[in-house]
């Protein structure tokens, strides 16, 4: 299996090329515009949540609380919104200040006081989905939604040249503030990951520790950094769901983006631009399956509809995973032929045993 | 202790260094002091355990000494952390680099300290500055390669143009040379003689002799936590100071009658493993290994005896060669079927691998052979015969306070070993590896270990002895093979090795060589 | 006295846990305008007080209202006026005694695997079906058109092999879909807490779909599947031999529970008497150790896997056969599969903890549900949840603050000062 890969990597990689290419032609071609434009606008929780998880597994710490950091963004938006019924912009600011917080604090409860990372994120997620209900109960007198004319979902903002080109201008054009805000945050997070002194710094924390302590950084500091950014922009991905695609507040909203988000993350190897095209394909296959609902000729069953996107997670994750074994095979297999040759010429060359090193101004010995 | 007398101040004094550590009883550094004049190369040369790795940590900060002063160019230095050790001019390159794979040379190099505009980083900048640092210093580098592309030796280059650029004006090098091919061991000593031009003063620490030879202008001695001596590298030979190194003669003594030697049980060929960082620990090593006989493997550590015992054992994958046991080959058996064709193993670390402390006596003893009758019959266990097991191997070995179906792990180190001896011999094993068996332990426990090991042989088993302590190997062995680099250099007859021949072997170095040297003087 | 102390230790923590979880969470209680004692003692009084009962007190002696108008000071857990709701919460308890174990099972393994959820409801579904489907062929077979003339023997028969049949086939599924994740894991090395959560999903929307459309028995508002045939019913106490106990009224605790606790014992004899049980404890998480001694580690993950995907299942289908008797729509949801996780994570996986939890928390629930206590809604029993979790795993730091306290600092033993390993 490795030899074929071997041989044939460059021809299969040529082939997975042309295959992806009119993939991508005909979605973008094939299917309606309505269905994409929902795709790019379903896209953008992945596109933050994503981003958020990247973050933070670029600091080395793998945030499992996405979910709750989303759900408590969601539930922030519409109560901020509720309380003083202010421009939606302020909702999605509290939102993000609210993750952030949220972010802190985790990292704080698992830096500091060390608490195991899988049973923090459970329960800090069981904590929120309970307390936004809580909440909603207590402040609000709302059972399970909170909805209310004065909360104002996100308008729609006209771009004002770009949308009078003919295809795409109906693709880029038309969406709310957060999507737009999600594509900038694609090049924001890429330029602070590559481009700024933090960005080396979380990177260097994140796959090799003790290089950045040798040097200096200081660890905890810059990991409790990530992931309060981490948590602002899973605050921020919540605020799209409450009030850029209704107005309201649902319990669980969230319904698992978190986790895929992570998933994205981990399909494109933690690396924004690859992050962004991922959550658009997730955007299209949850757009696909509410499309497919809407089209009742076809009877397709919602429910299963519903678990396209989980389906096509399980794949990602599967295929992520199948790469990889595949480069460490890869890599054992040309150490192991690359290794024997060298011992083979050791032999044939002297006998057991190095010769002393020489230094450069002699000429080398029969080595 | 010899020296120059220098006209300027020294660059490094150490004076009258002391170090215990009290949680293994050992005296690391007992009175030591050094001294290392400006713009010289230093060589420190030892054993495992000789200290020289204690002694340049508490130069660097990250230990502090019990006793005695540092003094850096002349003037006294407190220093209680690396950064303390970087302000004052001192750098260190570690065994295992500290290096950011992903990030290109340059990014390595000024991590921590990259020129930047509000936090934006001014990347061409960066690079101008390591193109304009690496050519000062003759070391040229291609800033934008990452360092997961290049070689081995090329990073070594980096983790120097590192502290450098710290503007250090001590480095502290620490075995570098483990992990370089021959070609870029040479790189590396010019680069060294460079340095030392440049005025820089060179620590090395190592125990390859030949490279000491070829570019050291002094060399310390250290044995046992002492600094057994300073001496121009001119004016001694290389087997003298492998002499040194090791010591005198046997001070330990094991009663023991000559060997029987029966046939071949176990036997490696040619054998491959891969080390860390993808290059091969093991590189063609092979031996026989016969039934009534000790073969011990010596060698300072690092040179691949960790990843053999793993190999043999079955819990390191085999890249190249084969492993035979009793003729059938198992160069890719489980470690199970191993243990069946009646291996045991007596692991380096007794606490993580050899015994699960987190449980108690009984469940540890019966690892190995649980599976099998009369400790469980088809599938149940059989409580009773594993508690006598249990006792039987508290008597037996004399494991002091230790009792049947109580927790291990606040027993000595000495008692955790019993038992491990223990369960591994309780079988009547054929073979047995034992790797550094007395690691840690205190000298009765170390009698004890011997006087068993000698006697399994007697009725008729196999061992292989992997340690680093020469006396242990000269004291067990009937034959001892030396190994350095992966390779098994030689196979001596004990009764007529002596600790100069293996003292060299384990330095890289020849016999033939030794032999030519002794011709020349 | 040794033993003594050693469960004093072991029990204080979780203690200590549980008390600053409810301190932690009356700050919500008291931001909600209510006053925290007062709402624990209805909470805890709604969860497992008997009648009558309304203060902390009362949980363990009541005043119990006579036929003659006086009151009689009686055991509360005994007092079956009315129905005990002890008998509440262990019905309840057993879906959580289950998955809980199925949890600590995986974990025991070193396997993070949450799938319960997923597991459970599978295993539902599939004994809701053949609970009316198996019944059906064999009456098919026998040439019986109406259930109620089937012959006494027939019925007798049925009565015993059809649950079994329903359960193994539950079982079956359940290890099946938690070995797929397992696998992932061991071949592929794919993140199981994330794979679980994902085919968990899957599952949830698989028995929507099922009940909504083939498995769906009549035009109701809310879809639900037929329900299962007599035969395969599993008649919890109160209908059948302890109908006239009063105790019993009010919930369909069962055979359900017996089964589970004998579960419960197979898996302690499993883990601490079997050489598998054996394998398993010392694999936890790849341990150096195992693989030293030949343990045939990946077997046994496996191995763990499958038995934890068998006890959700077999827990999906006891709750199917003995409460339900169908599957409503809304159960895929119920969320029932992660609560023993969360049982199971408090328990610090020990089986008598999870026996002792497991109550615990199903009264809990109960009680946050029922105890309509001005405005506080039914999740501050989650939120009551997640304070313990969060204390009781913060063990080592909470010690350290204890140590610190009674400054009687145990000096702990460690092999190697830094800077050692170096020399």
């Amino acid at each position: 299996m490795i030899s074929f890969l071997n041989r044939y990597g460059r021809q299969l990689r040529i082939l997975l090329l042309i295959v992806g290419i009119l993939l991508l032609l005909f979605i973008l071609f094939g299917l309606p515009m309505n269905l994409l434009q929902s795709s790019i606008r379903l896209a953008t929780p992945y596109v933050l949540g994503s981003l958020a998880a990247i973050i933070a597994s670029r600091a080395g710490v793998l945030n499992l609380a996405i979910e709750g950091m989303m759900l408590i963004g969601s539930f922030i938006a519409v109560a901020v919104l509720y309380k003083t019924g202010l421009d939606p912009l302020i909702g999605v600011l509290a939102a993000t200040i609210a993750g952030g917080l949220l972010g802190t604090i985790f990292a704080v409860l698992y830096l500091r006081i060390k608490i195991n990372l899988i049973i923090l994120a459970l329960a800090v997620n069981l904590f929120i989905a309970n307390a936004t209900v809580f909440f909603l109960r207590t402040s609000f007198g709302a059972f399970g939604t909170l909805a209310d004319p004065s909360i104002r979902s996100l308008p729609t903002i006209q771009l004002p040249l770009i949308s009078q080109i003919p295809y795409v201008g109906s693709l880029l054009g038309g969406y709310n503030a957060v999507v737009y805000i999600s594509w900038i945050m694609v090049i924001v997070i890429w330029g602070v990951l590559f481009r700024t002194q933090f960005g080396r710094h979380i990177r260097a924390v994140g796959e090799n520790r003790e290089a950045a302590v040798s040097v200096g950084i200081n660890v905890t500091r810059v990991q409790i950094f990530a992931l309060t950014l981490s948590g602002m922009l899973a605050g921020m991905a919540g605020s799209f769901l409450s009030i850029g695609v209704l107005s309201q507040f649902v319990a669980d909203m969230t319904a698992g983006r978190g986790w895929t988000s992570i998933t994205v993350s981990l399909f494109a190897f933690e690396q924004p631009i690859p992050a962004f095209f991922t959550s658009l394909f997730f955007g299209l296959s949850e757009a696909l399956s509410f499309y497919l609902q809407s089209r009742p000729e076809l009877q397709l069953p919602p429910d299963l509809l519903l678990a396209l996107p989980q389906i096509v997670t399980v794949l990602a994750l599967v295929l992520v995973a199948i790469r990889i074994r595949a480069g460490v095979l890869l890599r054992r297999h040309n150490f192991a032929t690359q290794f024997t040759q060298e011992l083979q010429k050791l032999r044939q060359g002297q006998l057991i045993g190095d010769a002393p090193p020489k230094a450069p101004e002699q000429p080398a010995s029969a080595d | 202790m010899k020296g120059k007398s220098q006209a300027m101040t020294s660059a490094v004094e150490m004076r009258h260094i002391r170090k215990f550590f009290p949680s293994s009883q050992v005296l690391a550094s007992d009175d030591v002091s050094l001294e290392v004049a400006q713009g010289e190369i230093h060589a420190i040369v030892g054993e495992n355990g000789a200290g020289k790795t204690t002694l340049m940590s508490m130069l660097y900060g990250l230990i502090p000494p019990d006793e005695g002063e540092i003094y850096i160019n002349g003037a006294l230095a407190h220093i209680a952390h690396p950064h303390d050790a970087i302000r004052l001019g001192i750098g260190m390159v570690h065994q295992h680099f500290k290096l950011v794979p992903s990030f290109t040379i340059a990014e390595n190099i000024m991590l921590g300290i990259e020129p930047n505009r509000g936090g934006f980083i001014d990347s061409k900048a960066e690079a101008e500055v390591v193109r304009e640092l690496a050519n000062n210093f003759g070391l040229p580098v291609n800033p934008n390669l990452h360092v997961r592309d290049i070689s081995v030796g090329m990073q070594q280059r980096v983790e120097i143009l590192k502290i450098l650029q710290r503007d250090a004006k001590i480095l502290i090098l620490d075995e570098p040379t483990a992990v370089l091919t021959p070609q870029e061991v040479s790189e590396l000593l010019s680069v060294i003689r460079k340095l030392a031009q440049t005025g820089r003063t060179i620590l090395l620490i190592t125990h390859k002799l030949l490279e000491v030879k070829e570019i050291a202008d002094r060399v310390t001695v250290m044995r046992r936590g002492q600094n057994v001596g300073t001496y121009k590298v001119s004016g001694v030979s290389v087997r003298d100071t492998a002499t040194m190194m090791v010591g005198r003669a046997v001070t330990l003594q094991v009663e023991k009658t000559p060997a029987k030697p029966g046939e071949v049980v176990l036997k490696a060929d040619n054998l491959l493993v891969a080390g860390a960082g993808g290059i091969p620990a093991v590189f063609g090593a092979g031996f026989e290994l016969r039934a009534g006989e000790i073969l011990g493997i010596a060698g300072v550590s690092g040179n691949g005896q960790t990843e053999l015992v793993e190999a043999l054992v079955g819990m390191r994958t085999t890249d190249g060669g084969t492993i035979t046991l009793h003729g059938t080959d198992i160069t890719h058996a489980t470690v199970r079927t191993r243990r069946n064709g009646g291996l045991a193993h007596i692991p380096e670390d007794r606490m993580i691998m050899g015994l699960n402390l987190k449980t108690n006596l009984d469940e540890n003893v019966v690892v190995t052979s649980y599976q099998h009758e009369p400790y469980s019959e088809r599938g149940i266990f059989n409580f009773r015969s594993i508690r006598s097991l249990a006792q039987n191997i508290i008597d037996t070995f004399g494991v002091r306070s230790a009792r049947v179906g109580e927790e291990i792990k606040t027993l000595s180190g000495g008692n955790l070993q019993k038992i491990v001896l223990g369960r591994e011999l309780k079988g009547d094993p054929k073979v047995i590896i034992a790797n550094q068996p007395t690691r840690g332990l205190d000298v009765g426990s170390i009698e004890f270990v011997h006087k068993t090991l000698v006697q399994e042989r007697d009725k008729g088993a196999a061992i292989l002895l992997v340690s680093v302590e020469l006396d242990e190997i000269f004291a067990l062995s009937d034959r001892i093979a030396v190994m350095f680099e992966g390779k098994i250099l030689a196979v001596l007859d004990a009764a007529t090795a002596t600790e100069e021949q293996v003292g060299l072997l384990m330095a890289g170095g020849s016999l033939e060589h030794a032999e030519s040297e002794k011709a020349q003087e | 006295m040794n033993v003594i102390r050693q469960t004093l230790d072991r029990v204080s923590i979780p203690i200590i846990a549980i008390l600053l979880g409810l301190a932690a969470s009356s700050f919500f209680v008291a931001l909600a305008g209510a006053n925290p004692i007062d709402a624990y003692q209805r909470l805890f009084c709604e969860g497992f007080g008997p009648k009558g009962c309304a203060t902390f007190g009362d949980l363990i002696f009541v005043q119990a209202e006579q036929e003659d108008g006086s009151f009689q000071t009686v055991f509360s857990p005994t007092y079956g006026a009315g129905g005990n709701r002890l008998a509440l919460v262990l019905e309840q308890a057993t879906p959580l005694i289950l998955t809980a174990l199925s949890a600590a099972v995986a974990f025991q393994v070193g396997m993070f695997s949450i799938g319960m959820d997923g597991q459970f409801v599978l295993g539902g579904i599939v004994a809701a079906f053949l609970g009316y489907w198996i019944p059906d062929q064999i009456y098919l077979a026998a040439g019986v058109t109406d259930p109620e003339t089937a012959s006494e023997s027939l019925r007798t028969i049925m009565h015993l092999v059809v649950p079994l049949l329903c359960i193994g086939a539950s079982m079956l599924v359940g290890a099946i879909y938690s070995w797929i994740p397992g696998i992932l894991k061991i071949r592929l090395n794919v993140n199981e807490l994330i794979s679980t959560i994902i085919f968990n999903a899957i599952a949830v929307q698989l028995v929507g779909y099922l009940v909504n459309f083939p498995l769906r028995s009549d035009m109701n508002n809310i879809a639900r599947t037929r329900r299962i045939d007599d035969t395969a019913w599993l008649i919890p106490f109160n209908r059948g031999i302890f109908a006239d106990i009063e105790w019993f009224s009010g919930a369909r605790l069962g055979i359900g529970l017996i089964i589970a606790l004998l579960a419960a014992g197979l898996v302690w004899f499993f883990l601490w008497r079997t050489t598998a049980g054996y394998e398993q404890r010392m694999t936890r998480g790849s341990s150096l150790f195992a693989r030293f001694g030949g343990i045939p580690s990946a077997r046994a993950a496996l191995r763990a896997m499958l038995i934890s995907g068998a006890l959700s299942g077999l827990a999906g289908a006891l709750y199917i056969l003995g409460v339900e008797r169908r599957v409503v729509d809304g159960f895929a949801t119920s969320g029932t599969g992660f609560e023993g996780v969360l049982v199971a994570i408090l328990s610090k996986e020990s089986i008598i903890g999870i026996l002792l939890v497991a109550p615990f928390f199903a009264g809990l629930n109960l009680g946050a549900i029922n105890f309509q206590f001005g405005n506080l809604p039914r999740q501050l029993g989650g939120i009551i949840i997640a304070f313990i979790i969060l204390f009781s795993s913060m063990e080592d730091f909470i010690r350290l603050q204890l140590a610190k306290l009674t400054n009687r600092g145990r000096a702990r033993r460690r092999d190697k000062t830094p800077g050692e390993a170096a020399v």
